[in-house]
């Protein structure tokens, strides 16, 4: 045969039995309309049309069984070659069709049937149920008309009206009723109605004594309950007001047609895909929430957040109050899972989730916080990652987090490249497909929403990735990019950096889900690009306080024009505009020159041209783009001579005028302070902890992005204060304007003696005191060191008042601390480092004001004037200040130990202790316990290793008269694949050199392994060596010229059996 | 307990001795010179925000009008000490009187600190000053200037006070506003470009032609960028120029031998002043350490940057070829190394001189607004020319004939100016 015959062919028998399928079900369905002839009647005559709908009609016969009775044609044989279909009744299968063929015919989909055939049938048994239930509603409507009619005169009430009709046609639901009335009565103490519960106890066995007995109650069978129906609906009438009676059925009846939720969320077996179609039925059914009686609506809520976000109780509790089922609704619509998923969205998405609902259904607040928008978001389960590591085989990844830290990050690139590589399971890309079709073309990010985000805080969440997707190109393009960027995120759980964190705290073996959430940028179109008008970071706890004024509960602010990434990342050389809410008029830059310095620099957007996510300096984009960009009025200044003014549109020229980023308008002439205010006050009641918020504003709507408890935040954690710390042994206590933190492993301190500054006569030499601290800043180990010195540190005034620095002359302390002692009778106001707050904010250093006079403080004097000072041997043209300037090496002057410095802001105290050292430097290269910033661990490590590197070089062995560290190691700045630039001041012969030049190479080659398997940097050696000789030293040439110099000098290391 | 605390007006007086016992003034000109001839002292009641009221305390200095109605500016500062408003009132007396402008010298301020105040309780300050001494204060009185902390909003408030109170228009009772609002064009480039002039003129004296002079910069914010735009205009050749970087916490030398071009760095340049390292390299400049400035094979020093650059450290650093230093900012040199520069006799242009460009341009918009006309920025910039060149010459004519260094001749060109207004009126 023809082979293009033969598809036309079976296409054509296929319609042909089509046809013959829909005309079979034609006259079936005339049949039906027939409710007023008998039963019978209808069944013999579906008898005769059933088979004409089947493939071989001739030797088709057909079988209704409807209750008691069969019905068949005359004649009728059973044969094995059957199909068969239930006709329903109240749920159960109260009858059948049946259709056979006489002898064998050829095998089809079902044995010889069809699967046309098996529609055809269920459709018969469907129609059929329906004709029976209107038969059935039919008659009992007549017996209803009568039994009213016969109801007696002393039930007036229209509800038995109701349970007349149950007891016809739903006699389940008429026991449910009963059952709950009885409960109800009980409950409320009716004598009558606690009897009849009784009777229904198994006979002689009173009621107290059961519930002690272990033996099982006997159960009576629902059957008893219908006997007593009247009876229970008599007690109820004689002690409920009509009204309740009516309301109590009718949310009995609502809570009996929402309960197949409730069984759907409690199943543990229902997957998202079926929690996701019960939500639908439910939205169907019609059912609101305030029909049904509230502990099934509560049960519900807390089933649903349970199901989609988590098991936390403090969470549940809150989210229970707030979340409806109808806010399901959209939710379930938008989420992607795998087949059989239970997973759950993610720590991100349900902070976001119930925040959203916070906000709307709060009353408090609600005129301002009316319009406050989430972004639409799509969400895929916890589980999508199993499902794609199945999918892929990837199963190896697994067991990688035991590895060895180095051989994960050995491996970790490779990771990433092989989930790029990897694909998604067909569910999840039709899933990816629909979200992009709802998306349309706008930009997206792709963030994690980790579950173990819930137990670790976010310093953690920060590890793992989310990216900016442009979202342009064709459907194909754009889906590709959204499932390269799912991987990347999905990758990032393997990350060398998020496993040492999880293993230093023990949670290696927890099993990491990662929910994503693909949610739009919030943003418009300026140019060629796309961006927010401004976003930002918003905090309930203040933890950097700029003046006195600002309570810590005051809030803060951080603004940025564009993409909100540099609000939320700490930039040491761009800044974000402060703003605290609860006092607004504050600002941390007043004179035109410091609000120009700390005006953001920078703006991260979404280039739409190259399709990627930039950052574009701030004065070119206005310059390029001003005119376009929304809220310009609000979010910019014009900067004139010594005057900083809002702009008048008109005034504007783009070209000439110094625009710089201010939001003054924002704050001063729109509600927009007041608005986040009260957001964080209502977020921070409802949810009972201080919160941190992202959001970000386009032009027209305030979008909340982010919603998570503020003691997630890196910078907010406070420092437990040990208890019983003796006395002894603590350097200083503060107990006003302390924000919080933990400063381990102080090894300097430097003091510049109050008393003995203000004894200075000279201001010259008090401007030398200035640049000895800036000289010790270079020369100290960067953030081991704290400044602590009188009043006001960079004061640009009396220079009385405090010690004259710039930034660049503090930058390295760890802490800064100003000391108020009494002068006469009053207490000097304190700088709170104004006059570079901003720098110390993004640079983490902590601030710290002292007030050694008042009682409760302690300040140790002694120690710090009494303890040996090395300045004299680090800076000797400085030995004149030794009265006023002090360093004291804490080691050195402590055998060994440390200060350490906890600052606790939610009990307002900082204490000051000496102690034994986190990190033993001697000690074998080891983790430090104190998660670093990974760009802080390179010159660390490096710095640990040039100490180690020098307490084994021999002098004597080798002809060393002296070793020092130089450049990013010593400077702190050293990256991943930065070299240790030693220098090594040799006196020897050539022999010594050769046998010294091996004993480094050793070094050299070990430590570019080590580095290798840390950082991924590969290196021929991590040393850079530098020789000088004595006459260098003495000329103060090549290298040697380090030595001692009086910026960026060389710093010298203990060499083995010698002092520094 | 012995308080050798630092005083700045005893030091003022110190200074002015000095010059006094150079010029041989009679003993009632020195202490009418050495006091200030009024101070207000007053309390500025405020409402403040939180529905409190708080105290500040406000003062006006007003050293000497003999020349004029007083001039200088309104500090907020949190640490503010009677004793340094009265030294910087007398110094803006001999200010004024070195560039030969018709005003004396005054001084005012706040003790209070913006950082904790509100825009609108600033503004409650800033009219509460103006309420306390309107009688006091006025275009033919004193006049008010921004000064630390203050800007020309605060300057807008006041004369808003001022003219509410007083019923009438007068804008040049205070300065520093805004343009539009009675401020004056060519403020942004009048220091800049008066440095210039007297670079100009003390070349002329040295016999040397600009066209073949080379200069060294420090520094690349307002003043420098207008001092090279015009050096350059004269023919000028700057090889080198120092400036901050924000993100390194250094400065940085950007050298170019064959002379660095103004609009190229701008294109660069951050708003403060910090010019890209990584662009300058690319666009063939040198970028060397910041402190290398100084030691340029180059004819003139312009130290624009800030107090204390060239000390008793690096002065000896200073290039022999060098012939000129022309002090931008204020107080560039330090004592010791100014010892060192009057022996080697390198010829200056002391600071107080050298930058008055300001507060000669100040000194126009009073002009303009006392006869509410405003001129166009040429003529401002050429009437500054013509004041600076003059100022210029009255100091070195002095320095010449009585053989004294410049910045002493500077001072006393001043003091003796205001002493002869004293003397002539009768005073003394």
């Amino acid at each position: 045969m023809d082979l293009r015959h033969d598809p036309i062919h079976k296409i054509l028998e296929a319609l042909q039995e089509r046809a013959k399928e829909l005309n079979c079900l034609y006259q079936v369905d005339e049949r039906l309309t027939r409710l007023d002839a008998p039963p019978e009647e209808v069944f013999r005559g579906l008898l005769d049309v059933i088979p004409s709908g089947y493939q071989f009609p001739a030797v088709c016969r057909a079988r209704i069984a409807w209750e008691d009775a069969v019905y068949a044609a005359p004649g009728f044989q059973e044969t094995p070659w059957v199909q068969s279909a239930p006709i329903l009744a109240d749920g159960r299968a109260a009858g059948k069709v049946e259709v056979f063929y006489v002898q064998p015919m050829p095998r089809a989909d079902e044995g010889p049937f069809l699967r046309e055939e098996r529609k055809l049938i269920d459709t018969i048994a469907e129609r059929l149920s329906h004709h029976m239930m209107q038969r059935r509603l039919k008659s009992s409507l007549k017996e209803w008309e009568i039994a009213v009619k016969g109801v007696p005169t002393d039930r007036p009430q229209s509800w038995w009206v109701i349970i007349e009709f149950l007891r016809y046609t739903d006699r389940d639901l008429l026991v449910r009723l009963s059952r709950k009335m009885l409960n109800h009565l009980c409950w409320n103490g009716i004598e009558e109605a606690q009897h009849l519960l009784q009777g229904f106890e198994p006979e002689g066995e009173s009621r107290p004594s059961t519930l002690e007995d272990n033996r099982p109650v006997a159960k009576r069978t629902l059957q008893d309950f219908l006997s007593h129906t009247d009876e229970i609906f008599r007690i109820a009438s004689e002690h409920l007001s009509e009204d309740e009676i009516v309301s109590r059925i009718q949310k009995w009846i609502k809570d009996d047609k929402s309960a197949f939720l409730l069984e759907t969320l409690e199943n543990p077996g229902r997957t998202v895909a079926d929690l996701s179609d019960a939500i639908q039925r439910y939205r169907l059914v019609g059912i609101e929430e305030q029909e049904m009686t509230r502990p099934l609506s509560t049960a519900l809520r807390v089933a649903l957040v349970r199901r989609f976000f988590t098991d936390d109780l403090d969470f549940i509790n809150t989210a229970k109050n707030f979340v409806e089922i109808r806010d399901f609704y959209d939710l379930s619509q938008r989420i992607i899972s795998p087949p059989n998923s239970h997973g759950k969205l993610g720590g991100k998405s349900s902070g976001l989730f119930l925040a959203e609902q916070i906000v709307r259904k709060s009353s408090e607040y609600a005129d301002v916080l009316r319009d406050i928008r989430v972004p639409k978001t799509w969400y895929v389960t916890s589980d999508g990652l199993l499902d794609f590591i199945q999918f892929n085989e990837l199963e190896d990844v697994y067991n990688r987090k035991y590895l060895e830290i180095d051989q994960i990050r050995r491996e970790y690139p490779h990771i990433v490249q092989v989930f790029k590589n990897s694909h998604f399971s067909p569910e999840i890309v039709k899933g990816l497909s629909m979200a992009l079709d709802d998306f349309e073309e706008r930009p997206l990010i792709v963030r994690s929403s980790s579950l173990l985000e819930d137990r670790m805080g976010a310093a953690f969440s920060g590890k793992y990735k989310s990216l900016f997707l442009a979202n342009q190109g064709s459907k194909q393009e754009r889906l590709a990019a959204l499932q390269d960027a799912i991987a990347e995120v999905y990758a990032s759980i393997f990350g060398p950096d998020p496993l040492e964190y999880r293993a230093e705290r023990g949670m290696l073996d927890l099993h990491e889900e990662m929910g994503i959430m693909i949610q739009e940028v919030v943003g418009t179109r300026v140019g060629r690009y796309f961006l927010p008008a401004f976003s930002g970071v918003a905090l309930s706890n203040n933890e950097f306080r700029w003046s006195p004024r600002i309570r810590r509960e005051d809030g803060l602010l951080r603004l940025v024009p564009g993409l909100g990434t540099r609000a939320v990342d700490r930039l040491v050389d761009d800044y974000p505009v402060l703003i605290a809410p609860g006092q607004p008029g504050l600002r941390v830059n007043v004179s035109p020159d410091e609000v120009v310095r700390y005006s953001p620099k920078m703006i991260d957007l979404i280039n739409l041209e190259t399709r990627a996510f930039e950052s574009v300096e701030a004065r070119a984009f206005l310059r390029e783009c001003g005119r376009e960009f929304p809220m310009f009025g609000e979010t910019t200044s014009i900067v004139d001579g010594n005057a900083i003014r809002r702009p008048l549109p008109f005034q504007v020229d783009l070209d000439r005028d110094q625009v710089v980023f201010t939001f003054e308008g924002l704050a001063s002439a729109t509600p927009f302070v007041m608005r986040m205010r009260s957001l964080l006050n209502l977020l921070r009641g409802k949810l009972g902890v201080p919160v941190d918020l992202e959001f970000a504003h386009d032009g027209k709507d305030l979008y909340l992005l982010q919603c998570r408890p503020q003691s997630f935040a890196a910078d907010s954690i406070s420092a437990a204060i040990p208890a019983d710390l003796p006395r002894d042994r603590v350097l200083f206590t503060a107990n006003r304007f302390v924000s919080n933190g933990r400063v381990p492993d102080i090894t300097h301190v430097v003091y510049v003696d109050p008393r003995a500054y203000r004894d200075v006569s000279e201001p010259s030499e008090l401007k030398e005191i200035g640049r000895c601290v800036g000289k010790l800043n270079k020369l100290l180990p960067k953030r081991q060191f704290v400044l602590m010195g009188p009043g006001r540190w960079g004061s640009r005034g009396d220079i009385k008042l405090g010690v004259s620095v710039t930034y660049s002359d503090i930058n390295n302390t760890a802490v800064l601390i100003e000391i108020a002692r009494k002068a006469g009778n009053y207490v000097p106001d304190l700088s709170f480092g104004t006059h570079f707050f901003q720098d110390l904010v993004e640079a983490s250093i902590r601030y710290l004001p002292l007030y050694p006079d008042e009682e409760e403080n302690v300040f140790n004097e002694a120690f710090l004037t009494g303890s040996p000072s090395i300045l004299p041997k680090l800076l000797p043209e400085y030995e004149r200040l030794s009265d006023a300037v002090r360093v004291i090496d804490v080691p050195r002057a402590t055998d060994g130990l440390v200060l350490k410095v906890y600052l606790d802001a939610d009990h307002d105290r900082a204490v000051g202790v000496i102690g034994t050292p986190t990190v033993l430097s001697e000690g074998a290269p080891g983790r430090s316990r104190e998660p670093e910033a990974a760009h802080e661990s390179h010159w660390r490590w490096r710095l640990r290793m040039a100490e180690r590197i020098a307490s084994q070089l021999d002098p004597a062995r080798f002809g060393v008269k002296g070793l020092y560290v130089f450049g990013s190691t010593k400077n702190a700045t050293a990256g991943p694949s930065s070299d240790i630039d030693l220098l090594v001041h040799f006196e020897g012969n050539e022999e010594r050199r050769r046998a010294l030049d091996a004993w480094f190479e050793g070094w050299s080659l070990c430590l570019s392994e080590i580095n290798f398997l840390r950082t991924g940097y590969k290196a021929e050696g991590l040393l850079d060596l530098h020789y000088i000789s004595d006459e260098d030293v003495t000329g103060q040439t090549s290298y040697a010229a380090k030595i001692g110099a009086v910026t960026d000098a060389a710093r010298p290391l203990r060499m083995k059996g010698r002092g520094l | 307990m012995k308080n050798k605390a630092f005083n700045p007006f005893e030091m003022a007086q110190a200074q002015f001795d000095k010059v006094a016992d150079i010029l041989g003034l009679d003993q009632g000109t020195r202490e009418l010179l050495r006091q200030p001839m009024r101070e207000y002292h007053f309390s500025i009641p405020v409402r403040m925000d939180d529905g409190t009221v708080r105290i500040f305390r406000g003062f006006r200095v007003q050293h000497n009008d003999a020349r004029g109605p007083n001039k200088g500016g309104i500090r907020f500062h949190p640490q503010e000490t009677i004793d340094t408003v009265r030294a910087l009132a007398m110094w803006m007396t001999w200010k004024c009187s070195v560039v030969d402008i018709p005003l004396g010298g005054g001084k005012g301020g706040v003790i209070c600190d913006p950082h904790n105040l509100s825009q609108r309780e600033q503004e409650q300050i800033c009219r509460g000053w103006v309420r306390q001494v309107a009688r006091d204060v006025g275009h033919v009185r004193d006049v008010p200037a921004p000064d630390v902390m203050t800007s020309g909003q605060h300057m807008l408030w006041m004369l808003d006070e001022f003219e509410a109170i007083h019923g009438g228009h007068y804008p040049g009772f205070i300065t520093g506003k805004p343009v539009g609002l009675g401020g004056s064009l060519g403020r942004t480039e009048a220091t800049g470009y008066g440095l210039v002039f007297t670079v100009r003129e003390a070349l002329r004296e040295l016999g040397i032609d600009p066209k073949n002079t080379t200069a060294s910069v420090q520094g690349f914010g307002n003043v420098a960028q207008y001092a090279i735009q015009l050096y350059t205009r004269l023919g000028g050749k700057v090889a080198c120029v120092s400036c901050w970087d924000q993100a390194d916490q250094t400065s940085y030398t950007f050298r170019k031998k064959d002379g660095v071009d103004l609009e190229v760095l701008r294109s660069i340049t951050d708003r403060f002043g910090g010019i890209d390292k990584k662009k300058a390299k690319d666009l063939g400049y040198e970028v060397l350490p910041g402190d290398v400035w100084i030691e340029q094979e180059v004819d003139i020093l312009m130290p624009n940057a800030i107090e204390h650059q060239i000390t008793g450290e690096n002065v000896e650093r200073i290039h022999k070829r060098v012939k000129l230093i022309a002090e931008g900012a204020n107080g560039p040199t330090t004592p010791e190394a100014d010892a060192v520069i009057q022996k080697r006799g390198i010829f200056i242009v002391p600071d107080f001189l050298a930058n008055a460009g300001g507060v000669t341009c100040s000194y126009f918009e009073q002009v303009q607004c006392n006869m509410n006309y405003f001129w166009e920025k040429d003529e401002v910039l050429g009437k500054l020319d013509v004041k600076m060149t003059s100022a210029y010459q009255a100091v070195s004519e002095v320095a010449r004939k009585q053989k004294l260094y410049m910045r002493d001749a500077a001072y006393v060109v001043s003091v003796s100016r205001v002493a002869q207004a004293c003397r002539e009126r009768g005073w003394v």
